[in-house]
């Protein structure tokens, strides 16, 4: 399974499709079209950087533009930024909002129940995790169904939580029963609104959002679908093209294996031998020539100085992978050393595909590890 | 876990590469394979395996009590149901990528008929010598008394195959899948093995991201009557970076490395430093049983 996160602006745009309450905005993707853009609006207002990292206040990613000259400039330089290897992707722009009381409210699949929560709070802009471990009877949680779903009574006994004036309360429960569609209709697994907002002259607002969509339910969402694609740095998406999950780190040596664990697990062993890897790659399960391939001529692409290729077949079959490696190798030139284990499925007709190609392979992986260390070294 | 040497196995999706693949292998070991499924290719015998065009129709046939899923992933819920809606009393889904909203309602189905799923994205369950129902390879070890319960296919390979070659025999070996929600949990695998009398000792394979791990601990604080065995893979990963299966949240110590082999110390679980540590302390165990 895989989860996407959305920026707020891609969360907002699902959130205005189901009518939930925003302020006024506008959104710039590019610094082509922006002094148009900027006219249509009125300011002061608050320039909001969308990239895919926590804490964007603290980073000065969003502050108060007092004019629309002054709105301009802090466009330029966001779009300049770059923080933890994120880019900004858009900037919002939203109208500044009176604000009387702020609030958390939430739905979110808790996995180990099976069930949907809606969590809220009285306290808006607040981490949620921290408070449920710091002040637990300030947050109130309310499990359900999926097919079930949200009912009036558990919206009655938020909304009375919540302490909302009495004219507020129908809004309320509106805005629950919204959040609750979106993450049914969308498929998500979390729906979040922090800080909901009471503002003096335009009621419920939600200032700012978040969700996490599934993404092996993109076949039947196609309005979701094409909001992940962005994220992904060129690399990334080449992997998600060809069906392999990879992730790039900071050392290297180059990794490719065939599952989560395992991967992870060699990861945890080179590091403890003082090698540092270069990436996360897992081909997955029952691996095709075509996407070992791949992954090999990506992890090639990153000039790493060794490589270690640990392939345990269970549903991925070795005489394809060998196949495979073979055929990348002859492609390739100026190869770092490379080793190989290979064990599992199809594991004799693998070694023996390889060793007529002139390749060795290892049945034992710590024997293959300690073979790239000892090379490595210049053993 | 709710399948011996006499269950009669129908296979959904027999007629695609995996499922055709994946027969012909569980057959070789000795699983009593009566049937297969594919809607439309109903008639045909694959392998001397007929072939019906629904679930119903082969139990009526074969007494089929258990099946194994290949079907591609958008095509599971459907599956799975009919398999559940015919009472059939185990259903291993080996389908990777199988949407959450479908497994929620998979998982609340099996519940109210009273069946049980594992997986999805899953190995499977092998019990050594006797059956296997799923993709794992099978020369890993022999029939004895230590169940190995893993959410990681591979890399429980590689620990039960060094438990093998130590000469340890496994009672059973269960792979339910890295996906967060599942039809078989950690805590539900633990609890059965922890009645189970023919198992001596606990193996649990984890990696960090989600909190099963830590309520696993915590069932075995409060109940655990056998020797327990722990490895948690991601210790060197970095925090924010999303890998391994689920890609959970990491937030506080939940889902991290360090928080869930604390909570197995807690409750006492052995903690192998790495996978090949496995096999040798579980050798001093059973010198101190």
């Amino acid at each position: 399974m895989s989860r996407v996160r959305l920026l707020e602006y891609e969360s907002k745009q699902i959130f205005h499709k189901f009518r939930l309450p925003l302020a006024n905005s506008i959104l710039i993707e590019t610094l082509e079209t922006i002094d148009e853009k900027l006219m249509q609006f009125s300011f002061p207002a608050i320039i909001k950087s969308q990239i895919a990292i926590g804490g964007r206040k603290k980073a000065g990613l969003i502050k108060v533009s007092k004019t629309r000259e002054d709105a301009k400039q802090l466009c330029i330089d966001f779009f300049q930024r770059e923080v933890e290897g994120f880019h900004v992707q858009a900037i919002l722009i939203e109208s500044l909002v009176d604000i009387k009381q702020e609030y958390y409210a939430s739905i979110a699949l808790d996995a180990s129940s099976r069930q949907f929560y809606a969590i809220a709070s009285a306290e808006g802009g607040i981490d949620i995790e921290e408070v449920a471990k710091s002040d637990p009877e300030k947050i109130i949680k309310l499990g359900f169904n999926l097919d079930r779903g949200l009912s009036d009574i558990l919206c009655t006994k938020i909304i009375k939580f919540l302490n909302l004036p009495e004219e507020q309360q129908e809004n309320a429960i509106n805005f629950f029963h919204t959040l609750w569609d979106i993450a049914y209709n969308t498929e998500a697994t979390l729906v979040e609104v922090n800080p909901l907002v009471l503002s003096a002259n335009q009621g419920l607002l939600a200032l700012d959002g978040k969700m996490i969509l599934d993404e092996d339910a993109d076949f039947r969402q196609p309005d979701t679908k094409r909001l992940q694609e962005k994220k992904l740095s060129e690399l990334e998406k080449i992997a998600k093209d060809e069906g392999f999950s990879f992730v790039e780190l900071s050392g290297d040596v180059g990794i490719l294996a065939n599952g989560a664990g395992l991967t992870l697990a060699l990861l945890d062993v080179l590091t403890d031998l003082d090698l540092k890897p270069a990436n996360f790659l897992d081909v997955g399960g029952g691996a095709s020539k075509q996407r070992v391939y791949a992954a090999l001529e990506l992890l090639f692409k990153m000039k790493p100085k060794g490589v270690l290729i640990n392939i345990y077949g269970g549903i991925t079959r070795c005489d394809i992978v060998a196949e495979a490696i073979i055929e990348a190798l002859r492609n390739s030139k100026g190869l770092p050393p490379i080793v190989i284990r290979l064990t599992g499925t199809n594991e004799k007709e693998g070694v023996e595909l390889l060793k007529q190609a002139g390749i060795d392979a290892y049945e034992n992986v710590l024997e293959a590890v300690n073979k790239l260390k000892d090379s490595l070294e210049g053993k | 876990m709710y399948i011996s040497e006499n269950s009669k196995v129908v296979v959904q999706g027999i007629t695609g590469a995996q499922g055709s693949f994946h027969t012909k292998l569980m057959k070789e070991y000795g699983t009593k394979i009566v049937a297969g499924v594919t809607p439309k290719k109903g008639g045909q015998v694959l392998n001397g395996i007929p072939v019906f065009d629904t679930i119903q129709e082969a139990k009526d046939a074969t007494g089929c009590d258990t099946s194994i899923v290949f079907v591609p992933a958008r095509f599971t819920y459907v599956a799975v149901r009919e398999a559940i809606k015919a009472q059939i009393h185990m259903t291993c889904i080996i389908t990777e990528n199988v949407p959450v909203f479908d497994m929620l309602r998979l998982v609340e189905l099996a519940n109210k008929e009273d069946v049980h799923l594992i997986g999805p994205n899953c190995p499977g369950i092998l019990i050594p010598d006797k059956i296997k129902l799923g993709i794992m390879p099978d020369d890993m070890c022999h029939y004895g008394d230590v169940a190995i319960i893993s959410k990681s296919g591979t890399l429980s390979y590689e620990i039960t195959k060094a438990i093998g070659n130590a000469g340890i025999g496994v009672s059973a070996y269960i792979g339910i899948g890295g996906d967060s929600i599942r039809g078989t949990t950690m805590v539900e695998a633990a609890q059965y093995y922890n009645e189970d009398p023919k198992t001596k000792v606990i193996v649990l394979i984890g990696e960090i991201g989600g909190s099963e791990e830590e309520e696993t601990a915590a069932f075995l604080k409060s109940f655990g009557k056998k020797p327990v065995v722990g490895y948690i893979a991601g210790k060197s990963a970095p925090k924010g970076k999303r890998m391994g299966h689920a890609g959970a949240i990491i937030s506080g110590d939940v889902g991290t490395a360090e928080g869930k082999i604390k909570a197995f110390k807690d409750a006492g679980v052995h903690i192998a430093e790495t996978p090949w540590d496995v096999p040798h302390i579980i050798l001093k165990i059973r010198e101190e049983l």
